[in-house]
């Protein structure tokens, strides 16, 4: 799972606290960016199930509507369910439109560190993806 | 954090020495001084780090998987609650429902005919006595049976049951260990909540506990590769013929 921080040889390269805190950093950001790749794609899942489910309870004519809470599905008349879909709608989309803001800003973090890392170290560290 | 300059390691200050049980890696200054001051040389220096960056990964694969665990476990309290709170809600909203059907959906496995006669004999009993209640219930003036919830649910995979849930006060709680419990629908929701909580704060320890561990194997890598590199210089520097050897493996 490395994202390569090997150092080519030979060079007698001084490593400073402060470097050794960007390294951290950046890795600890690397991790997060991961995390939230996907967390950022379930959540686009769950908004486009949702949005088929709302497609097909209108396309349906059923008066009562079997909609799934934790293991059961439960009887329940078409309007509530229509107002519950959209609750769920609502918050799944707010909740990766605050992913997505977050994946752009670690994204940018990222590439500061990267400048400030290659202007230091140049050939001698490896922050691509492998 | 202070670079502890008095330290004779030559190491950096670190904020921690070690988090609940995980030794911190201490950052080296200088890989030289480092060498001279431990008494290691370059190859026992490189083991020992080594040996550390391993146990650093015992560590990381047990948290991982304590960490699964409980994001497994957070959406399930959550669903439990979702139903405590439907219950609740439509108590007394319910109508009077009659007929409770055995419901298969997608079964695609044959039954004896022995099996399936007693299957209807039952489901026949059962709609009988649905009947005898029907009647009793046209009789009197007060019904008794409310029903809040009509729920399928999975008997078996690809066959459901139909379940009459009437308006209750109380629900039963799994609490595990082939235990189960009855609470009152607040002291559910409230019992439910508690375990939510706790559940969420002991991932948040976790994953900080994950960031900390995974600072200290960085530090080890870098560790690593400085003394080999350190290494290799001083044998070029002893003009010794340095065997070609790919980057140290981070």
């Amino acid at each position: 799972m490395q994202q390569g921080k090997s150092s080519s040889s030979g060079s007698e390269m001084q490593v400073t606290w402060e470097d050794q805190q960007n390294i951290n950093t950046f890795s600890r950001l690397n991790n997060r960016f991961h995390e939230l790749e996907d967390d950022i794609k379930f959540a686009k899942e769950k908004c486009d199930n949702l949005e088929d489910a709302g497609n097909e309870l209108i396309l349906s004519d059923e008066e009562m509507v079997r909609f799934q809470i934790g293991e059961v599905f439960a009887h329940m008349p078409r309007e509530e369910v229509e107002t519950k879909i959209e609750e769920m709608k609502e918050a799944t989309f707010k909740s990766l439109e605050k992913l997505q803001q977050e994946k752009e800003s670690i994204v940018s973090q990222m590439a500061e560190l990267k400048k400030v890392l290659y202007a230091k170290f140049k050939d001698s560290i490896n922050l691509e993806e492998d | 954090a202070q670079m502890s300059s008095s330290s004779p390691s030559g190491s950096g200050g670190d904020d921690l020495s070690e988090r609940r049980g995980i030794p911190a890696a201490k950052f080296i200054q200088d890989v030289e001084t480092y060498l001279s001051q431990s008494g290691f040389d370059s190859n026992s220096a490189l083991a020992f780090h080594q040996e550390r960056l391993q146990q650093y990964k015992v560590v990381e694969m047990k948290l991982l998987a304590q960490q699964r665990d409980l994001q497994a476990k957070i959406p399930d309290i959550e669903k439990c609650l979702e139903v405590v709170a439907t219950l609740e809600a439509r108590k007394g909203t319910g109508e009077v429902e009659l007929g409770c059907a055995l419901i298969l959906t997608a079964c695609f496995k044959t039954f004896s005919l022995k099996d399936l006669i007693s299957m209807l004999a039952c489901e026949i009993e059962h709609v009988v006595s649905q009947n005898i209640v029907l009647a009793s219930l046209e009789e009197s003036t007060e019904t008794s049976l409310r029903v809040s919830l009509l729920a399928d649910f999975e008997v078996s995979e690809g066959i459901y049951s139909r379940a009459c849930i009437e308006d209750t006060d109380s629900v039963c709680l799994w609490l595990g260990a082939n235990v189960m419990l009855e609470y009152s629908c607040e002291e559910a929701t409230a019992l439910l909540k508690n375990n939510l909580e706790n559940a969420k704060a002991s991932l948040e320890v976790l994953v900080a506990d994950l960031q900390f561990l995974r600072d200290q194997v960085t530090v080890t890598q870098v560790t690593i590769a400085r003394i080999y590199n350190f290494d290799v210089h001083q044998r070029r520097v002893n003009q010794v013929t340095p065997t070609a050897i790919a980057a140290a493996d981070a």
